[in-house]
C-alpha cells in the first residue's frame, strides 16, 4: 500500500530519482529521432518550395537581414524563411514562407515569386483548418491556383476579384492574407536591395 | 486471469472512459473529425495509459503519498514525449493534423484518472489490464465518432492517403457534423447506445440494476473504503 507520513528525505530522492529516470529516457528518445525529425521537415519544406517555384532545383536561403526586413514589411504575419528557387545559375524566382492566422491557428504556406514579382505558385506546408470546410483550400484545386500571375505590384487590388470559399471564410482569407504578405514582402526586399529582378 | 479479464472488459463497457465515466471528452471532440487522425490518437493514448500505469503500479510502494501526483505526471508526461517525438519523426502527416493534441494527452484526464484511482492501488499486472481495456475503450468510441463525422461530412473515408469508401463527388454533407455541435450531437447519440448495451448486457446477467458488485464507477478502487 501507498506510504502516508513520508520524511522529506524521502520526499526529495523519490521526485530526484523519478526525474532524473524520466529524463534519461526522454534524452535517449530525442537522440533517436532527432534527425529524422529534422530531415522530415526538410523534406516537407522542400516539397513546399518546389511546389511553389516550379522549375527551380536548388533553394538557397536568404540572410537573416532579409529576414527581418521581410518580417518588418509582413506585419502580423509570421515570416518563417525566404529562399531563392535556382536553376543552373539563373534565379528562377523567389519562395517566401509565411504564417498567416487561418480558423485554426497559423496557415504555414510558401507563396513563390518569380524575378518580377509575379505569383509561380502557392503550397501550404501545415495547417489546422476545419476538415470539410477550411481544409478546402488545399483540396479544392482551383482555389489556390487563381492566385498564380497576381503581380506584387497590384496584389492589393488584385485579390479582391478572386473567388473565397463558401464556409471557410477565415481559412480563405488566411490564404489570400499570405499572398498579400509575400507580395508585401517581395518589394520590400526589392527595396533593400536583398532581390533583384 | 479471470480479474485480469473482468478489468480489461470493463474499460471497454461498463467503465467506458467516454460514455460512462465521461472524462477526457474535449480532445475527443476536437480529433475526430477524422478517421486515420483519431485512430492514430487512439493508439497514442493506449501506449501512454498502458506504460504509465505499469510504472506507477510498479513504483507505488515507494512513492511518498504526498508528491504522488508530481510523479504520475514526470512519468506520463515523459511518455507523452515519447510519442509526440516518435509520431513527428516516423508519421509526420498524422502528427501535422493531430498538432496540439498530442502533448495535451499529458494532461488528459484519462491517463491521470486511471494512474490516481488503479494503477496506484493495484498491481502491475492489473494495471496492464486497466490501461489496455480503457485504452481501447477510448480508441473504440473515438475512432467510431470519427468515422461517422468524415464520412457523413465530407463523403469519403480515407485511411493513410487511400480512399475506403466514397460517396459519388457530387455529395455536398452537412458542414455542421465536421464542426463542434455536430460532435456534442453525434457523441449524445453514442452514448446513448452504448449505454442501451451495457443494460441489455445487464439484463441478460440478471442484475437489471445499476449498481454494480463493486463500488460503481470506481472499478475496484480501495482508496475510500480504507
Amino acid at each position: 500500500m501507498p506510504r502516508k507520513g513520508s520524511s522529506s528525505l524521502q520526499i526529495v530522492v523519490s521526485l530526484l530519482v523519478v526525474c532524473a529516470v524520466a529524463a534519461g529516457g526522454l534524452a535517449l528518445t530525442y537522440a533517436v529521432t532527432k534527425d529524422r525529425i529534422a530531415q522530415q521537415d526538410q523534406l516537407a519544406k522542400e516539397k513546399a518550395l518546389s511546389a511553389a517555384v516550379p522549375g527551380a532545383q536548388n533553394f538557397e536561403t536568404l540572410g537573416t537581414a532579409a529576414v527581418s526586413t521581410a518580417q518588418q514589411a509582413a506585419g502580423d504575419v509570421t515570416v518563417y524563411g525566404v529562399y531563392k528557387g535556382t536553376s543552373g545559375q539563373e534565379t528562377v524566382g523567389y519562395g517566401v514562407e509565411v504564417g498567416p492566422r487561418g480558423y485554426g491557428g497559423p496557415i504555414r504556406m510558401v507563396v513563390g515569386l518569380d524575378r518580377n514579382g509575379k505569383v509561380l505558385g502557392v503550397s501550404i506546408v501545415s495547417m489546422n483548418e476545419t476538415p470539410g470546410l477550411g481544409s478546402q483550400i488545399v483540396e479544392r484545386a482551383s482555389f489556390l491556383k487563381q492566385f498564380i500571375g497576381i503581380d506584387a505590384e497590384t496584389a492589393q487590388a488584385d485579390v479582391k476579384k478572386l473567388d473565397m470559399i463558401t464556409g471557410a471564410s477565415k481559412s480563405s482569407r488566411g490564404a489570400r492574407n499570405g499572398v498579400l504578405a509575400a507580395a508585401a514582402i517581395y518589394t520590400a526586399l526589392l527595396e533593400s536591395g536583398a532581390v533583384t529582378q | 486471469m479471470k480479474e485480469f479479464r473482468r478489468v480489461f472488459l470493463d474499460g471497454i463497457s461498463l467503465e467506458n472512459p467516454l460514455t460512462v465515466l465521461m472524462i477526457g471528452l474535449c480532445a475527443t471532440l476536437a480529433v475526430s473529425t477524422k478517421f486515420e487522425g483519431s485512430f492514430f490518437m487512439g493508439i497514442a493514448v493506449i501506449f501512454v495509459l498502458v506504460m504509465s500505469n505499469i510504472l506507477i503500479a510498479a513504483v507505488r510502494n515507494f512513492t511518498p503519498d504526498e508528491v504522488r501526483i508530481p510523479i504520475f505526471i514526470v512519468i506520463i508526461a515523459s511518455f507523452v514525449t515519447i510519442v509526440d517525438l516518435s509520431m513527428k519523426a516516423f508519421v509526420p502527416s498524422i502528427y501535422a493534423f493531430l498538432g496540439v493534441w498530442v502533448p495535451l494527452i499529458v494532461v488528459n484526464c484519462i491517463v491521470l484518472g486511471r494512474a490516481e484511482a488503479f494503477a496506484y492501488h493495484n498491481s502491475v499486472w492489473l494495471s496492464i489490464a486497466d490501461g489496455l481495456g480503457m485504452g481501447l475503450g477510448y480508441t473504440i468510441i473515438i475512432v467510431m465518432l470519427a468515422a461517422i463525422r468524415e464520412f457523413i461530412g465530407s463523403g469519403k473515408l480515407m485511411f493513410l492517403g487511400n480512399t475506403i469508401v466514397a460517396l459519388p463527388s457530387g455529395y455536398a454533407g452537412p458542414n455542421i457534423i465536421l464542426l463542434f455541435p455536430g460532435a456534442f450531437i453525434l457523441f449524445g447519440f453514442i452514448i446513448a447506445g452504448s449505454h442501451a448495451l451495457n443494460r441489455r448486457a445487464r439484463v441478460r446477467s440478471g442484475k437489471p440494476e445499476l449498481v454494480q458488485e463493486r463500488d460503481a464507477g470506481c472499478g475496484g478502487c480501495t482508496a475510500c473504503s480504507k
